[in-house]
């Protein structure tokens, strides 16, 4: 019998490619001979926007990149234009960055381990996430009332101070967390239609892993023991206690497992950081220091110049997005806006190891392979 | 000795000059010898190639590789300066797999060559767009029009001559 190689079309609109995103699947009979992702459904113009508008006025359009954790978008921005400039940070501020940051990491995962579970068929878990996602958002939105693009995180600080009763709601949540992280697990872990949906599938090696450019918990899911946070610190990591969450087996599920166990790492984070939080001034600027007020929001919003200009040069500054490294490079002429704003998007740069993931396998199991990715479309195509 | 002043120890040729990128040891190389420097890099350790930037200055281009090494947790930065007239670089695909979308992208955004390149096609813009977005002078009035063919391809237009009705 003679057979012939099929094309098929997977998506741009397909509920498992999670945004617009298109595989180009060359078949043979049920086997993947050959997986092209095709890009920019979603292309915005971000890095030519940047160029077009003052440092500041940027800070929005980072939230929208990554929109399902957009601190850390805002964060990596920021810290880019405070290493170009120069600006130190008070340390409350740094304090209230990083309870933004590890908050939206499990607000991330949590979206990441439902919808990868609602792609193999199981419903239950997008349920809970979002239940308990909703409780995180309703401190995000306490906190700069916004629920998912902020543009709270400055440079120099942050917009506002904590707002009463937001550390009492913090503390619950956690509380509540530790215990809900322990009912995904009984739910999901020694399930054995997920064990074998995921044990062996997606499977890549560390050297390729790094060889790709992979990062982030699909990095550690391959064995390799980096996390930014850990070895090239930033902010007030130094000060914390917590480990990078590795896995050896380089599969699907290994990089689930990373993912639950971040979370648990953040809950642990978070728990340091709210009995240590110091009282002190929230906002500095770059001509006149550590702003001299406790802050009232709108005395903060009016202290850092809206508009500045940094000296001339370039950085490149990256820090541990929940997806992975998320850089920014940032070139400055010496004028209020940048000369040029590169993003290195984490989703983007995991994504190219798909097509050698899944070669040889099905299509059920690229579907596997391309959840455990956890790829935000806004951020890749930019 | 940061990382920048050791290759150019080992490659006194390729390198034109060492300097920093705020906190990174950063070595600007001649465009001819790229893929040896490169190829020293890896040796030297430097394992994952972070990010490639391509910058137009109105008169050259520039080529930015972020390159860090997970075992010695150091971080190198290599500068290629190209001729704005014809831009083109060798492509680092055959060393670290992670540069084929990044060049592609370098390349769509840009409109920098990559000499070597086994798919240097647009990632993010349709096929057949015209000009270069993030060039100084691209002309942000330029109407393109974009369809999709029948074969799924992108098809594109300057004056909508592929489309059905006229905006």
């Amino acid at each position: 019998m003679e057979t012939d190689e099929l094309i098929i079309n997977m998506g741009p609109v397909h509920p498992s490619t999670h945004g617009v995103l298109r595989f180009k699947l060359r078949m043979d009979g049920e086997i993947i001979k050959e997986c092209t992702p095709v890009l920019g459904y979603l292309h915005r113009g971000t890095e030519k926007l940047g160029e077009m508008k003052t440092y500041l006025q940027f800070i929005p359009y980072t939230d929208r990149l990554d929109y399902m954790s957009a601190f850390p978008n805002n964060y990596a921005y920021v810290k880019a234009v405070e290493e170009l400039a120069g600006i130190e940070v008070p340390l409350r501020a740094e304090y209230i960055r990083v309870i933004t940051m590890e908050l939206n990491r499990i607000v991330n995962h949590l979206v990441s381990i439902g919808s990868l579970l609602l792609d193999l068929g199981a419903s239950t878990m997008i349920m809970w996430g979002f239940r308990e996602r909703e409780n995180a958002l309703q401190l995000f939105e306490k906190l700069c009332g916004a629920r998912m693009t902020f543009n709270y995180i400055k440079p120099g600080g942050v917009r506002e101070d904590i707002p009463e009763g937001f550390i009492p709601q913090l503390n619950e949540f956690l509380k509540d967390m530790e215990k809900r992280i322990e009912d995904y697990e009984q739910l999901i872990n020694s399930n054995e239609i997920f064990l074998m949906r995921m044990k062996n599938i997606g499977v890549i090696s560390a050297e390729d892993a790094i060889n790709y450019g992979m990062t982030g918990p699909t990095l550690r899911g391959s064995g390799v023991d980096y996390d930014l946070r850990k070895y090239e610190p930033y902010s007030i990591y130094p000060d914390l206690d917590f480990k990078a969450c590795v896995r050896d087996e380089c599969d699907s599920y290994a990089r689930y497992i990373v993912r639950i166990e971040e979370m648990k790492e953040s809950l642990h984070i978070l728990r340091q950081v709210v009995d240590t939080i110091p009282e002190a001034k929230i906002v500095s600027n770059p001509k006149y220091g550590v702003a001299p007020m406790t802050g009232t929001p709108s005395a903060v919003s009016t202290y850092f110049p809206r508009i500045f200009t940094p000296p001339t040069g370039e950085v490149y500054s990256r820090i541990e997005a929940p997806k992975g490294e998320l850089g920014f490079y940032i070139a400055s002429d010496g004028t209020t806006k940048p000369y040029r704003v590169k993003i290195r998007s984490p989703s983007f740069c995991n994504l190219t190891a798909i097509p050698k993931m899944v070669q040889g396998l099905k299509i059920p199991d690229l579907i596997a392979a391309f959840g455990t990715i956890d790829v935000v479309l806004g951020d890749v195509d930019r | 000795m940061n990382a920048a002043e050791e290759l150019k120890q080992k490659l006194p040729a390729a390198v034109v000059s060492t300097g920093m990128q705020v906190n990174k040891p950063m070595a600007v190389i001649k465009k001819e010898e790229l893929l040896n420097a490169a190829r020293k890099v890896k040796e030297m350790g430097f394992d994952h190639l972070s990010v490639i930037t391509g910058t137009d200055y109105k008169d050259h281009f520039e080529v930015v590789y972020n390159f860090f090494s997970y075992n010695n947790k150091h971080n190198l930065v290599l500068k290629v300066i190209a001729d704005h007239d014809k831009p083109e670089v060798d492509s680092l695909t055959s060393l670290w797999k992670g540069a084929d979308w990044l060049e592609r992208e370098t390349y769509d955004l840009v409109g920098i060559k990559f000499r070597g390149h086994p798919n240097l096609i647009r990632i993010l813009l349709p096929d057949g767009w015209n000009g270069h977005p993030l060039r100084k002078d691209y002309d942000m009035n330029t109407e393109q029009f974009v369809t999709v063919g029948e074969n799924g391809d992108d098809i594109v237009s300057p004056d909508g001559t592929n489309l059905l009705r006229r905006k």
